[in-house]
């Protein structure tokens, strides 16, 4: 049985004590963890260190200080684990002039996969990018984008999935298609890491959230644990409406809004529990006969409650 | 294998796009088309004084290795710019295979285009004068240059945004300044290393008349190609290594 939260019984990725600083700036700091099967999600804000974490996982990066494992080897001495390793980074990391197809193929022949055609047209197939493959990836969208490399990390049918904010610039649909699927990938018992700054978005993918916020551990555990960490400190939403100062005095009423102020013209509305917000402020807003143009979270705000679960730890 | 031919083909499809294809293509027949218009009706002795002026003039100095350094820069340089290094390294197979594949298609690509180019000028040479003993010898100094460039842009690509910008520097300022003032230093120049085994499978006449120039210390086509050989054996190693330790962020 194990205790701390960052930990999990069955390793596949053991990181032990890692640090990495770049000269005078320390991009991650002592972080103890470990992750097995299932979809685990990396949160943290901006410029928090998921990707440093993520790209010293698959050894593109060296740890400063600290060990870290993949199947029981440093990936970096050890190029053989690569064939059970899948990365899909966040920056462009494709071929302009191949066409998704082409891509997907120079993967799979990399990796030795042993049938190619097979292997390729299943990623393919997995991301749903069957109409598009045979178009260059120089006309892609990020969104189109994001799926070939979800697609080219897939066709080794890798045993450890990392992705970085995988889902940034993909429309709802596309969103929902990937979260269904690295949904079902954890199922089927592989570890997926995926790291994203909007604790949403790991919520409907995972049920176990690393924190991590200026390079360090801020929370380990179940979405729900990390939820209620977070519950006692207020989220920060910027709304923009017509009807401003109406729906503030409105907003006040309601036992969920914490304080509201008034900046330039824009409402900025405290809450606990940003989800009951997002559904409570269209009803009151259609109740005074006011519009909204604009609901979100201030990043600020987000950022705040990941330096309060750091403070707490 | 079939990941070394793989990386091999996307790499000389990624430095040779369609656009680069027709500009290098046009820019490797220029020196023809210069020697072209500027040789009708000489006689024959007169040709080959402006075949080696051509060829010591403008092949070699200047067609040669901005094909070269340009072409070869790019082979890893892209990579890394685009983040796509990633995409290369975590796969099972070697650096070493990597870096082989990677230099390999830097100097295939390079070397068609300055054969091409020296097919073309020594083509043009046979049709004016009949002799066609000097294409082969040309074609073969091409290749031997653009092997010691793409050894050493391929490696400094990886390093730096400014290889090309460097690669000039070194060849107009150094090779084409310093070297050709103290040519005891010719042995640091990749192109003369080019022209020497050009001149070493040339017939004497020609070998002789280069020699004349006084433009290098002109070695042996033996000690050439083993030079070259040398070059690109510690380029490859050296590649491979700064893969194997260096961070990839």
């Amino acid at each position: 049985m194990t205790l701390n939260p960052a930990l999990v019984e069955s390793p596949t990725i053991e990181v032990d004590d890692v640090s990495k600083w770049f000269g005078q700036k320390v991009a991650v700091s002592n972080v103890t963890c470990s992750f097995g099967p299932g979809v685990t999600g990396l949160l943290g804000p901006n410029g928090a260190g998921k990707t440093t974490m993520l790209r010293m996982l698959t050894g593109l990066i060296r740890p400063s200080q600290g060990a870290i494992r993949v199947l029981g080897v440093w990936p970096r001495t050890s190029p053989s684990v690569y064939s059970s390793i899948g990365l899909v980074p966040e920056e462009a990391a494709v071929y302009p002039s191949m066409t998704a197809r082409e891509y997907v193929r120079y993967a799979a022949t990399l990796s030795g996969v042993t049938d190619i055609h097979a292997a390729t047209e299943r990623a393919i197939d997995a991301v749903a990018l069957d109409d598009a493959a045979d178009r260059k990836l120089a006309g892609y969208s990020k969104g189109m984008r994001q799926r070939a490399k979800v697609a080219a990390s897939l066709v080794s049918d890798p045993q450890i999935l990392l992705l970085d904010e995988p889902l940034n610039g993909t429309d709802p649909v596309q969103r929902l298609h990937l979260i269904s699927l690295f949904r079902r990938l954890g199922d089927e018992g592989r570890t997926i890491i995926v790291s994203s700054h909007i604790l949403e978005e790991v919520e409907r993918m995972s049920d176990r959230v690393i924190a991590v916020v200026d390079g360090r551990l801020a929370a380990a555990g179940d979405v729900a644990a990390i939820r209620s960490a977070m519950s006692d400190i207020p989220y920060r939403v910027r709304v923009e409406t017509d009807r401003t100062r109406v729906l503030a005095a409105r907003l006040l009423e309601e036992s969920l809004v914490h304080g509201v102020s008034v900046e330039d013209g824009v409402l900025h509305v405290e809450t606990g529990d940003l989800t009951a917000l997002g559904k409570r402020v269209p009803a009151v807003a259609r109740e005074v006969d006011a519009r909204i143009t604009s609901f979100r979270p201030e990043d600020a705000s987000l950022e705040s409650v990941f330096r309060y679960l750091v403070r707490k730890r | 294998m079939r990941a070394a031919s793989a990386i091999t083909v996307a790499t000389i499809r990624q430095v040779l796009g369609f656009r680069r294809a027709i500009i290098f293509g046009l820019a490797a027949l220029a020196p023809a088309l210069v020697f072209l218009l500027t040789t009708q009706a000489l006689v024959d002795e007169a040709a080959l004084d402006r075949f080696i002026g051509m060829v010591i003039g403008l092949y070699f100095p200047l067609l040669v290795p901005i094909v070269a350094l340009i072409i070869s820069a790019s082979a890893l340089g892209d990579e890394r710019r685009d983040g796509t290094l990633s995409f290369l390294v975590l796969r099972p197979i070697p650096r070493s295979v990597i870096s082989t594949s990677k230099i390999i298609g830097a100097i295939a690509v390079a070397s068609a285009l300055n054969a091409l180019g020296a097919a073309a000028v020594g083509a043009v040479y046979g049709l004016e004068t009949g002799s066609w003993g000097l294409v082969i010898p040309l074609v073969v100094g091409g290749v031997v240059a653009s092997i010691v460039y793409a050894s050493i842009f391929v490696p400094l690509g990886f390093f730096t945004d400014r290889a090309v910008l460097i690669g000039l520097a070194f060849v107009l300022i150094f090779e084409n300044g310093v070297v050709s003032a103290l040519s005891g230093l010719s042995s640091l120049s990749p192109w003369r290393l080019g022209m020497s085994a050009f001149s070493g499978l040339a017939p004497a006449e020609v070998a002789s008349q280069l020699t004349d120039t006084g433009i290098a210390n002109l070695a042996g086509l033996g000690s050439t190609l083993l030079r070259t050989m040398l070059i690109l054996i510690i380029s490859i190693v050296g590649t491979t290594l700064v893969l194997r330790r260096r961070d990839l962020a």
